[in-house]
């Protein structure tokens, strides 16, 4: 990493420091400025459902990222593992009264258990076999929900959340909502971000690198791929029980496979491996299906011929083409132009 | 329940899992050839079925004439998509090639959801006999009894193109090795692009003898995701394993759906290739890879 002209560490702490100057410090007090004064801006207001939401997928990909980006283990059952803590969540709140600041961690442990049960086959497989492993989860979750637990759930029907409250405050108001959301947020994406420097996180990189190499050299692997399922599904079930919380009613349909793939898909456009890539990622998409979402009627409108269909084909066309050029031009997704654009802005006016 | 629900129940199972086994196929052809499991399996075949629909139904070709037409679709198709985005993915990571799968999977779904979804619940023309076929005593819907043996013959010319002829044998050296392959002067490329087309036929076929059983509709695509445990269970390397496989896979979920109910029968599929990952990861007939330092 670069620096501008006449900064040097002269202590190791102060070298491996992630934010290193003056101006980064200012950069990101603008930044958390700015996100706590989002809802109150006249403009973005309305939009903040949209905001949230985003927050809670960037939660969700930050976990897909630990599992699949730092650790190699490809997972395509992410929105199940999300699936287990909104579910979890809403039914220790609604069956057994237990406040959302208790229940919030407990999804997170049981999405984590979960998926502990299906990465274990990674003790013997890996690569392809894994992800269908990880596909098979997602059928296997989805049908308990449906069928075996439809008591607690509601089966087909949406099963309805309360809400959360502290002390008197009962959150329900959109704004209330966000600033749960956003510290979370941001919360979790340090941690995502400060776990791939630790100990922990560097043997995902190993393993994932060359997971032979890194068994020889001593490491446990078996112990830190179930380790990062374990991490990667906490996350799941954190976003999972916001979602179930924020929204007040979930249903199966919320976690289908269709956005277990969005998810890689937000990973792979982002960049694998890196905390800011999900971020890109996550919103490159979201701006995506609501851009797709608003010109579907402008084509149906414009030609009456497609107009019944254009809605449900044209999000699956442009994901699945972006995926592709992204897969083919960019592989190594927004990140990466990111990483290029900050060097090229430090070194200006001699950027080559 | 008495003896003859029981070997209805595997009968049907049987034909049905020939149906996963024939799709199966599909991902083992390709698998072999070219290191690549192609997830939008399901995809191929729902379009498939829907082009066959479109010859047969709505232009009223006569069979012969729609069934050439569908299978010239289809190798086309699989032609068009090694040409992109396949060809740029060689030598790419296991997750770059499973999600361009899967991308190509989306994409195939939005464009059949556009030119197909208006038409409600298409129905194919009768090309199979449907009179019942009394077997061990027990009838059965004449469907799953053709379809079986079409399938079977269909396995059978695979099997034998890979064992005897030059495309066979191409497609045999490049997934062996597809360096070696090159150097001994055989096209990787095309050999590819076979191995797409011939799985994009094979998917076609499947998609057609079920959607005479069942109607055509875009629920099809859920029989390419039931057959990836076929092909798992069957090992990702064997053709024959991808029959039996498929009927394996058939026969439990069917006994499923007869004695547990029919909740569980969805999932059976699912449930077993879980098990099989634990016990025996690479398949009944698969080739265990060995890594070396």
């Amino acid at each position: 990493m670069g620096l501008p002209c006449g900064v040097f560490s002269n202590q190791y702490g102060k070298d491996i420091a992630v934010i290193r100057t003056r101006q980064q410090w200012m950069m990101l007090a603008g930044l958390f400025v700015v996100l706590c004064a989002l809802p109150f801006i006249p403009l973005i207001k309305g939009g903040i459902y949209f905001v949230s939401a985003l927050c809670i997928t960037i939660i969700a990909v930050q976990g897909l990222n630990i599992i699949t980006g730092y650790c190699g283990l490809i997972s395509l059952g992410h929105a199940a593992f999300m699936a287990v803590g909104a579910y979890t969540s809403g039914i220790l709140a609604k069956q057994l009264g237990l406040p959302f600041w208790i229940c919030l961690p407990l999804a997170g442990i049981s999405a984590g258990a979960v998926g502990i049960i299906f990465g274990l086959p990674s003790v013997r497989v890996k690569g392809f076999y894994l992800a269908l492993s990880t596909l098979a989860a997602q059928f296997i979750i989805t049908y308990i929900i449906y069928t075996p637990a439809s008591t607690l759930t509601g089966g087909i029907i949406a099963m309805p959340v309360p809400l959360a409250r502290l002390g008197n405050i009962v959150f329900n108001t959109e704004t209330e909502w966000y600033f749960i959301i956003m510290p979370m947020t941001v919360l979790m994406t340090f941690f995502a971000k400060n776990l791939a420097r630790t100990n922990t996180g560097r043997v995902f990189v190993a393993v994932r690198d060359n997971d032979l190499a890194a068994e020889v050299m001593g490491t446990n692997i078996f112990r830190y791929k179930i380790l990062a399922f374990f991490i990667g599904c906490f996350y799941a079930g954190i976003a999972g029980s916001l979602w179930a919380h924020y929204q007040g009613a979930i249903s199966v349909d919320d976690f289908t496979l269709r956005n277990s793939i969005w998810y890689v898909g937000m990973l792979i456009v982002g960049g694998m491996g890196s905390a800011v890539g999900v971020i890109f990622g996550a919103t490159f998409i979201r701006i995506l299906e609501l851009i797709t979402n608003i010109a579907a009627p402008v084509i149906a409108h414009a030609i009456p011929l497609i107009s019944f269909q254009i809605g449900a084909s044209l999000t699956q066309i442009v994901f699945g083409l972006v995926l592709i050029v992204f897969l083919v031009l960019e592989p190594r997704g927004l990140a990466h132009g990111w990483e290029i654009f900050k060097s090229s802005y430090r070194l200006w006016p001699f950027s080559y | 329940m008495t003896l003859e629900t029981l070997i209805q129940l595997i009968i049907t199972g049987i034909s049905m899992g020939s149906i996963y086994g024939l799709v199966a196929l599909g991902f083992v052809v390709i698998y072999k050839a070219t290191g690549v499991f192609n997830l939008a399996q399901g995809e191929f075949l729902m379009v498939g079925t829907y082009v066959a629909w479109t010859f047969l139904s709505l232009f009223k070709l006569p069979v012969w004439l729609g069934i050439v037409l569908t299978i010239a679709v289809m190798i086309a198709l699989g032609f068009g998509l090694e040409r992109f985005p396949l060809r740029p993915m060689i030598g790419q990571s296991i997750l770059s090639l499973i999600m361009v799968t899967i991308a190509l999977g989306a994409v195939l779904m939005g464009v059949a959801t556009l030119f197909w979804s208006p038409y409600y619940a298409p129905v194919l023309p009768r090309i199979l006999p449907e009179q019942d076929v009394v077997l061990f005593g027990v009838k059965y819907p004449g469907l799953l009894i053709w379809g079986f043996l079409i399938v079977l013959i269909l396995t059978a010319i695979f099997g034998l193109m890979f064992r005897y002829t030059r495309i066979g044998l191409n497609m045999r050296a490049v997934a062996e090795s597809q360096h070696v392959a090159q150097s001994m002067g055989i096209r990787v490329t095309r050999v590819t692009a076979q191995s797409w087309a011939v799985a994009a036929v094979t998917a076609a076929a499947g998609g057609i003898i079920l959607g005479l059983m069942r109607g055509v509709d875009f629920a099809l695509v859920n029989l390419g995701i039931k057959a990836i445990p076929a092909a798992l269970v069957g090992g990702l390397e064997s053709i024959p394993g991808a029959l039996i496989g498929g009927i394996l896979i058939g026969v439990i979920e069917s006994l499923t759906g007869g004695y547990l109910g029919q909740g569980l029968k969805d999932i059976t599929p699912f449930v077993i290739m879980m098990i099989v990952l634990f016990i025996k990861p690479y398949g009944i007939f698969g080739l265990e890879r060995i890594e070396r330092v």
